[in-house]
């Protein structure tokens, strides 16, 4: 496909504007995307950890710590959540899911805290980790590990599918901006070759009705070429047909 | 995983009730095959049979435990079916197998409770499946089930809120660990580590191991743990290091046969030569088998072995329910549940666990006898409280009341002399 020189900067600006909408989208959706989906995992992470605090405490004051494990062994099912354990006022360990064994990072930290933290487990990887009060803390703490890789797949996926959409947006618009601007430059092309082949005495009516008989501004430029043709030919002022002009 | 919806429960209820009996449904013992059949039951009960539901681990890592549980229970129920069963019914197996894991054990159970309508739920096998199916007993509680004698010692099923569901034989595990600590102590091992299955059933263990040492204001030391199917091909260097790091003065194992056997191994190798404990429910047979057949030198292991029984040793001719056990199962020699044969299976001619089957199966026979001909669900609870030092044959007397659901307290502990379990009496010597 051939584009007329005049079209040539119009269609390098709708790519460049394309893409600048492209990138900032993309990068917009980023932050969104990572800052919604990491919100509502820790969101539901803490949500989990409030249930099984809320579950705990009938078990912890009543019942056996096997009662307590399998309660704890039913939420680490579910993806996302790499570990769970609940602590006593006391810091004591009650009930976790750790295999071989509670990490040290973890017996070296402050277990009664109940804010969301980072953490990086030698041999296990990056978390999330949120806590949630027994009985308002007086029972034990529940905590509950979300493995950070996991959540960033998440999000890189999100984000993935809208690059893609985006990125198809761009290419279909790329396209269709060249098609038109094609549709607005043949025409053009064919109105300078009508006006060289006018001014070389090379042409017809008959060869260039199509471009004679349209309707827009294409069509009165043709048909004025044609006059001032003519009116030069005949050198003289009125002796011929004056051209239809049509007003836009 | 798609989880079967309650229409598909039916249809496989249905095709397998209809197919069963061709395609070779469990039957109760290789010479005397009687199939459960769920046609014509009433609340479990029909002119010929008392089929009860079974769910346990007959494959699997842990699928021995099943088997021989199983196993033991059939060759009592023969016996009974070839004397003329309960008022002329024979006791008949509706089985399962969940693979020692809760979700099949839930799902099985509903099928037992719901579809197949059997009349009791009896030999289950473990914590984790146990504290799962408890919940169901009490949402269909107007229905009167009852879970009998399950293969675990832990305590969901010994208390309030689930208690009332369950009966139980065997002593629990806060009595077994309480009863190795108690020994450890004494015999000046005061820093005691665990190893534990990292489910329901490991951390009731450790409760009791934990519970067991706070009476004398102690703590353990330490502690490890692995995932509940870890098979004996499987390293368990890390958690034997973990563990040495403590200096422990021995060792208690809340876990199954496969992974309690690569810890032994691995801890000794480690350079762990300390007392390592197991539970009962470990299947010491297996255990020993495991590292019999794959340690050139075993007796450097099993020397530190030391497991905790919760019925008397089969060896032990001087209880009459032993001799018997022994007679019935020569006698009838229970098959593997055919539709779960697997030909690299080893059967064992005797075990714990398929003594404790066998217990089981007595009592609950002796149960069963008590209820009147046209048996129903609502009247088993009143038959069980009849039992009043009832003489199981193994030297301790079976009593039952709505305060105490369960039968036997004792623990026996035992040690590898001869390539075999021997009783333990002297802890001093016994690790010197």
């Amino acid at each position: 496909m051939r584009v007329s020189r005049l079209f040539q900067k119009t269609i390098f600006g709708i790519i460049a504007l394309f893409g600048l909408i492209g990138i900032s989208t993309s990068i917009l959706s980023i932050y969104s995307v990572d800052a919604h989906l990491s919100k509502e995992y820790e969101s539901n992470s803490k949500g989990i950890a409030k249930t099984i605090a809320d579950a705990s405490v009938d078990i912890i004051l009543n019942r056996d710590l096997s009662s307590l494990q399998s309660l704890i062994d039913q939420f680490v099912e579910i993806q996302g959540i790499s570990y769970i354990y609940i602590t006593n006022e006391n810091g004591e360990f009650l009930a976790h899911t750790f295999v071989p064994g509670i990490p040290r990072e973890i017996m070296a930290s402050n277990v009664n805290q109940i804010e969301t933290v980072e953490r990086q487990i030698t041999g296990m990887g990056e978390f999330v980790e949120v806590g949630s009060p027994i009985l308002a803390g007086v029972a034990g703490t529940v905590h509950i590990g979300m493995d950070l890789n996991l959540v960033s797949l998440k999000i890189q996926q999100a984000i993935g599918q809208q690059i893609y959409l985006i990125s198809g947006i761009f290419f279909v618009g790329i396209f269709a901006a060249m098609w038109l601007v094609n549709l607005v430059s043949k025409p053009i092309d064919s109105l300078q070759n009508f006006a060289v082949q006018l001014a070389k005495q090379e042409t017809t009516e008959e060869e260039n009705e199509s471009l004679l008989i349209r309707k827009d501004e294409l069509g009165n430029l043709a048909r004025l070429y044609l006059y001032f043709s003519s009116v030069s030919d005949d050198d003289k002022v009125g002796t011929t047909q004056t051209p239809t002009v049509q007003s836009s | 995983m798609k989880h079967p919806t309650r229409r598909n429960l039916i249809k496989a209820s249905l095709a397998g009730t209809l197919l069963g009996p061709y395609l070779g449904a469990p039957t109760l013992a290789s010479e005397q095959p009687v199939t459960a059949d769920l046609k014509g039951l009433v609340n479990g009960v029909s002119d010929d049979q008392i089929v009860l539901g079974t769910s346990a681990a007959f494959t699997g890592p842990s699928r021995s435990l099943g088997i021989e549980l199983y196993r033991g229970a059939m060759a009592y129920f023969t016996h009974v079916n070839q004397n003329g069963g309960i008022h002329g019914r024979n006791i008949a197996l509706k089985l399962y197998d969940d693979g020692y894991q809760p979700v099949p054990a839930v799902n099985n159970t509903m099928r037992l409770m719901l579809e197949d309508s059997v009349y009791a739920l009896f030999g289950y096998v473990g914590t984790p499946t146990v504290t799962r199916v408890l919940p169901m007993l009490k949402k269909f509680q107007d229905r009167d089930f009852l879970l009998f004698f399950p293969f675990t010692g832990a305590q969901p099923q010994r208390e309030l809120p689930y208690g009332e569901f369950a009966f139980n034989l065997r002593a629990s595990y806060r009595q077994e660990t309480a009863g190795l600590v108690e020994n450890f102590l004494a015999t000046g091992r005061d820093r005691i580590a665990v190893f534990y299955q990292a489910d329901a059933y490991g951390r009731s263990g450790w409760a009791g191991v934990r519970a067991a040492l706070a009476k004398h204001d102690l703590t353990m030391v330490g502690e490890a743990t692995y995932t509940r199917g870890t098979k004996y091909t499987a390293s368990l260097r890390a958690q034997a290091e973990r563990l040495l790091e403590y200096s422990p003065q021995a060792i208690v194992c809340i876990g199954a046969y496969a992974a309690c056997a690569a810890f032994l191994r691995d801890a000794v190798d480690a350079g762990l030569e300390v007392p390592i404990a197991n539970l009962s429910f470990v299947g010491s047979e297996n255990l020993l088998q495991l590292i019999r057949e794959s340690q050139d030198n075993s007796e450097r292991y099993t020397r530190w072995l030391v497991n905790s029984q919760v019925v008397p040793s089969y060896a032990d001719l001087t209880f009459p329910a032993v001799s018997e056990y022994r007679e019935f199962m020569r006698e009838y020699d229970p098959a593997v549940p055919s539709e779960f044969k697997d030909d690299e299976y080893k059967k064992f001619e005797t075990s714990f666990v398929s003594l404790e089957g066998f217990l089981n199966a007595k009592l609950l026979t002796e149960i069963l006898r008590r209820l009147d001909e046209t048996p129903t669900r609502d009247e088993l609870d009143n038959a069980v409280f009849s039992l009043q030092d009832f003489d199981l044959g193994i030297g301790e007397l079976v009593s039952f009341s709505p305060s105490r659901r369960q039968g036997l307290d004792r623990v026996y502990y035992t040690i590898v002399n001869d390539d075999r379990f021997e009783p333990l009496n002297d802890w001093d010597r016994a690790f010197s």
